[in-house]
């Protein structure tokens, strides 16, 4: 596999990784106002993960990222139910947003709701599934001992 | 009456405990409740009036209306007094009868649950109520049948009975619920007040009656009446003699006096009654089997109470409400019998037995006395409740009196033979037996010592026999008892009065008659028995029972090797077939078709015909990842069409859904060889491409009427107004996604993980040596 | 309501459905696929007509507005239906790794029931009661 490793995909990839992962990023704060939210977000720092594996194939995706899928499966959960949680503690409906608003220096006002931890969760979620789709059936040549050559 | 009902169910719950500290004496406690219930009873009988009972209401379910009433009157004392009554004296009995055995805290405990759940029955106003006790009964029946569960023959002996009584339970709740409908109140003293009318009801009775006659024990229902016998005896003294079995005979003598001229009660509950008296007691004649013998006149007995009632004359009916209590007393006793006689000797079998008469004088008088009421013979209670049903019976002025009083008569004779021949049986001297298809054969234990059974033993028998004495000498004592169970049935008070000595009567010739026949027969016992062997082999109960049985499990297996045949494109297509056909009738002709125009714009009509070309040849298309690629297209076109409909949230979804989507195929796919397969199964392809093009169809109709069907504005107007100033958020389907309906985002992102993790385990998965097959 | 988006519908369920009821597993995948586009698309028309992408500021008052309720519903079935599939193909996977065949065959426990129910049946009226 790696002697036929495309130079010029690998480069464009490398560029485009952390470009892509900065857009995801965008997409999940900016989704309570313009299009986007946690789903588009972790689908698209998921791309960004997939494109690495089609440059480099499983092992490029495992220097890429050395959290286990799984953490991102369980952190993102724990996001989601704690927003939950923290509104029900205050008196509120389960996931009922609160709405913040702060001046800061040079930014200016910034408002923001608490759902933006849950969508973080969701996020967290999405990212967590498609690296470990990406792992376990694209890790699955050569490495995996059983593996049956058609 | 609550308390009292719960008093049962709490106290058998510390039975089972309390055995294992002080044994068998736990009978002796279980007794404290029916006697404490009788007790209250009889207080209670003191503070009702013919026309005034006590009502007891409690909320059930009130949001349904369902009111839990309770009812005690004149007719509810009498059954109370029965159940409660020989209750305690069962218990006792039961002390006696068993030893240490450790099933006996289940056992008692079991039997007091029957005990309350019969309280329950005889209490209840309401019918659903009716209905729950009737089913606990049957229920504990069961359990008390096969409580030596080691037996296959208790075991399917109380299945048989679960299955006629449940089965006829089932029927008389779909008769409530009818007469409840169509009375518009489910409880029994306003439905009897103000009996509805129509058809339904001759309909709802006929399965109120069906629920009666199963649990009755009336011919072709009897049958796991005698199956029912290998219940320990304390068990079918008390609930297959004397009250569970009667609980049939309760229900449709309180349903008589409203409903006894609806077309189909008084035909049905006659001849059903009839048949039973006249073959229950038949067979009776030749059984073997002690407790058969009984059991066979169980049923004959229960016929007759469920002719007088259904006849539903005054008469008749005050005749009905003496033969009840007179058949429990004198049953419970002679079953008490055939169980001292079992469990000193070992056998019920009176082939076996021999000249116990000889060796136990005292219990042979007793038993004398107590057959001799049953077979009606003066001056005993059993006497007077035979004299009252042939006096009611030869003044009913029906066209029909004659014939059902000739046949009752006939019952009679025979009740009086099957009474002799159980006395005889049980302690007569026996050389020669006649045994089916061999003819006479000597005894073999003849002139065994058998052990005398103890005095506690034998006191609960005793009192029943002192009591069907005294109230045969002394009808004045039971009397007004009688009356005003009577009274709250019929509503009127009684003119009729329960005496020894009416005078010279049809009755009495009738009765004389009856006694001297059914004597007769018993001296020709051996000619009757042998008469009754060569006769032809009617089908029986019990036969038709197996092969219902048999015929039900046969049926479904047929069924399920005709629909669980394994093919599961034939499994879908019957899916889809039913998805297409069921809900596709009501479309076509309710359907209300909307506006329509062609495109919403020219782009959605190019999208639209390069996704359908897609489509189409992604389903023919022989390369694997050609038609993966295919289907991607269509998903990419999906994204275009959620931008034309003003949707860039889900565009943005589907795009990145679809990129990630080929590549997981392409991913899973790699291995697989690159083309398709040819099925073997190309035969049934025209059938496939019928069943896509009709479910097209009904899809593409099912879109139209689907607008079509919208009634009211879509409730995301307040969605629209609240994003902003509640959430905080512009983006209306984000805020709906996290916010209003976060609950099934939450629910979502559970299932993703999930679907996450199977896909690891499904792939990390070794593959055992015993799954791989070439 | 538009013709042609019913008609859309309808034809893509419609391949679903005949890829559905193909032997290959990878055919019915693909099948559900195509149903779930089928259903996610209905939601959508059924939902109301096209209009304003239903964003705060980015409709003015007379604008139609779409109906964000089906979008969020189908926003939510999309991403389920992308976890169910990936579901199934690792099924497939599975099932090739385990058979080399990517045929669903006929079920042949399903195919005993019948003779074991018989079976079963004999056995039980035999015993002795």
């Amino acid at each position: 596999m790696t002697q036929r490793r495309s130079v010029i995909l690998d480069l464009c990839v490398q560029a485009e990784f952390h470009t892509l992962l900065l857009l995801s990023l965008y997409l999940l704060f900016a989704g309570h106002n313009q299009p986007g939210g946690g789903f588009a977000g972790g689908l698209v720092a998921s791309c960004a993960f997939g494109l690495r594996y089609v440059a480099g194939g499983s092992s490029a995706l495992s220097r890429s990222i050395s959290i286990p899928a799984t953490t991102f499966l369980g952190v993102g959960m724990l996001f989601a139910i704690l927003t939950g949680c923290v509104s029900l503690l205050t008196g509120h409906e389960f996931l009922e947003s609160a709405i913040f608003s702060a001046e800061f220096m040079f930014i200016g006002k910034v408002k923001t709701s608490s759902v933006l931890f849950f969508d973080i969760g969701v996020y967290l979620v999405v990212l967590g599934m498609s690296l470990l789709l990406l792992q376990q059936l694209g890790g699955a040549d050569g490495t995996d001992p059983d593996e049956v050559q058609p | 009456m609550f308390v009292l009902i719960l008093a049962f169910g709490c106290v058998a719950a510390v039975l089972p405990v309390l055995a294992s500290r002080i044994g068998r004496g736990v009978f002796y406690v279980a007794a404290a409740v029916p006697a404490a219930a009788f007790i209250w009873g009889v207080g209670a009988y003191g503070q009702i009036s013919d026309s005034a009972p006590l009502i007891e209401q409690a909320a059930w379910v009130p949001q349904l209306g369902l009111t839990l009433g309770l009812r005690f009157d004149g007719f509810a004392f009498l059954m109370l007094s029965l159940v409660a009554g020989i209750g305690v004296l069962v218990f006792l009995y039961a002390g006696s009868y068993f030893h240490a055995e450790p099933i006996i805290g289940r056992f008692a405990a079991t039997l007091l649950l029957f005990s309350g759940s019969m309280v329950g029955l005889v209490l209840a106003d309401n019918l659903l109520a009716l209905f729950l006790f009737w089913e606990l009964t049957s229920i504990t029946s069961y359990l008390l049948i096969s409580i030596e569960d080691e037996k296959t023959a208790a075991r399917s002996g109380a299945m048989q009975a679960l299955l006629i009584t449940g089965m006829g339970g089932l029927a008389m709740l779909g008769g409530f619920v009818l007469l409840g409908e169509a009375a518009g109140t489910y409880s029994m003293a306003e439905l009897l007040e103000r009996p509805p009318s129509g058809s339904v009801v001759n309909v709802a009775l006929l399965l109120v009656l069906i629920g009666a006659f199963t649990k009755s024990a009336q011919v072709p229902f009897h049958s796991w009446l005698p199956r029912a016998m290998n219940a320990p005896t304390p068990v079918s003294s008390y609930l297959h003699s004397a009250t569970m079995v009667t609980a049939g005979v309760y229900l449709v003598a309180r349903f008589t006096p409203a409903f006894a001229d609806y077309s189909v009660w008084r035909p049905l509950v006659i001849s059903f009654g009839l048949a039973s008296m006249l073959i229950g007691a038949y067979r009776s004649l030749r059984q073997h089997d002690l407790k058969l013998l009984l059991a066979y006149g169980t049923i004959s007995q229960l016929g007759l109470m469920m002719l007088l009632f259904g006849v539903g004359t005054k008469e008749s009916i005050f005749a009905g409400c003496t033969l009840l209590l007179a058949h429990g007393i004198f049953k419970a006793a002679l079953f008490m019998l055939v169980g001292i006689i079992d469990h000193q000797s070992k056998t019920r079998d009176l082939r076996k037995l021999d000249r116990l008469g000889a060796q136990w004088p005292v219990v042979t008088a007793t038993a004398g006395v107590v057959a001799a009421s049953m077979a009606g013979i003066p001056p005993l209670f059993g006497f007077l409740a035979k004299e009252e049903a042939l006096g009611a019976l030869g003044e009913t002025g029906f066209a029909w009196g004659v014939p059902v009083l000739i046949g009752v008569v006939i019952g009679s004779s025979l009740t009086v033979a099957y009474s002799a021949r159980f006395v005889w049986g049980a302690f007569g001297p026996r050389p020669v037996s006649m045994i089916p298809h061999q003819g006479f054969v000597r005894n073999e234990a003849v002139g065994q010592q058998v052990p005398k059974p103890s005095k506690m033993f034998l006191a609960p028998v005793f009192v029943l026999a002192v009591l069907t004495l005294l109230f045969g000498l002394f009808p004045s004592l039971i009397d007004p008892v009688i009356a005003r169970a009577y009274a709250s049935l019929v509503g009127v008070r009684a003119e009729h009065h329960l005496a020894l000595w009416h005078g010279f009567t049809q009755a009495l010739a009738l009765s004389a008659v009856a006694i001297g026949a059914g004597f007769a027969l018993f001296s020709w016992r051996l000619r009757v028995e042998k008469l009754q062997d060569s006769m032809p082999q009617v089908p029986s109960a019990q036969r038709g029972y197996d092969r219902t049985v048999k015929g039900l499990l046969e049926g479904a297996d047929a069924v399920t090797g005709f629909v669980q045949h394994g093919s599961l494109p034939i499994y879908l297509g019957v899916i889809l077939l039913t998805m297409i056909v069921l809900p596709g009738i009501p479309l076509l002709s309710d359907g209300v078709m909307p506006d329509l125009w062609f495109a919403d714009s020219p782009m959605q009509v190019v999208v639209g015909l390069i996704m359908i070309v897609c489509a189409c040849a992604a389903a023919v298309a022989r390369r694997r990842f050609a038609a993966v690629l295919l289907v991607g297209a269509v998903g990419y076109g999906m994204a275009a069409l959620f931008v034309i409909q003003g949707a860039p949230d889900l565009a943005i979804t589907q795009l990145l859904i679809e990129t990630l989507g080929v590549g997981v195929f392409v991913l899973a796919f790699r291995h697989l060889p690159a083309d398709f397969v040819r099925s073997k199964f190309r035969r049934s392809q025209g059938v496939q491409i019928a069943i896509a093009l009709l479910a097209g169809v009904f899809v593409f109709l099912f879109t139209l009427f689907a607008i079509g069907a919208r009634t009211e504005p879509s409730i995301s107007g307040e969605y629209l107004d609240k994003a902003y100033s509640e959430a905080g958020g512009n983006n209306v389907v984000n805020v709906i996604v996290v916010d209003f309906r976060g609950f099934d985002t939450m629910g979502e992102i559970v299932v993703l993980a999930v679907a996450a993790l199977g896909v690891a385990a499904l792939v990390r998965a070794k593959r055992s040596p015993a799954e791989v097959e070439p | 309501m538009s013709f042609f988006s019913a008609l859309i519908v309808a034809v893509l369920f419609s391949v679903g459905v005949y890829l559905l009821l193909q032997r290959t597993l990878s055919r019915i995948i693909l099948g559900l696929a195509l149903m779930g586009h089928s259903a996610n698309l209905l939601l959508m028309v059924v939902g109301g007509r096209a209009g304003k992408a239903p964003i705060g500021g980015a409709f003015g008052p007379e604008d139609t507005v779409a109906d964000p309720l089906p979008q969020a519903l189908a926003l939510t079935a999309i991403v389920i239906s992308f976890g169910v599939i990936s579901f199934l193909l690792a099924i497939a996977y599975r099932s090739w790794v385990l058979t080399q065949n990517d045929e669903v065959e006929d079920d042949v426990e399903d195919a005993r029931i019948a003779q074991l129910g018989e079976a079963e049946m004999r056995r039980w009226w035999s015993r002795p009661r």
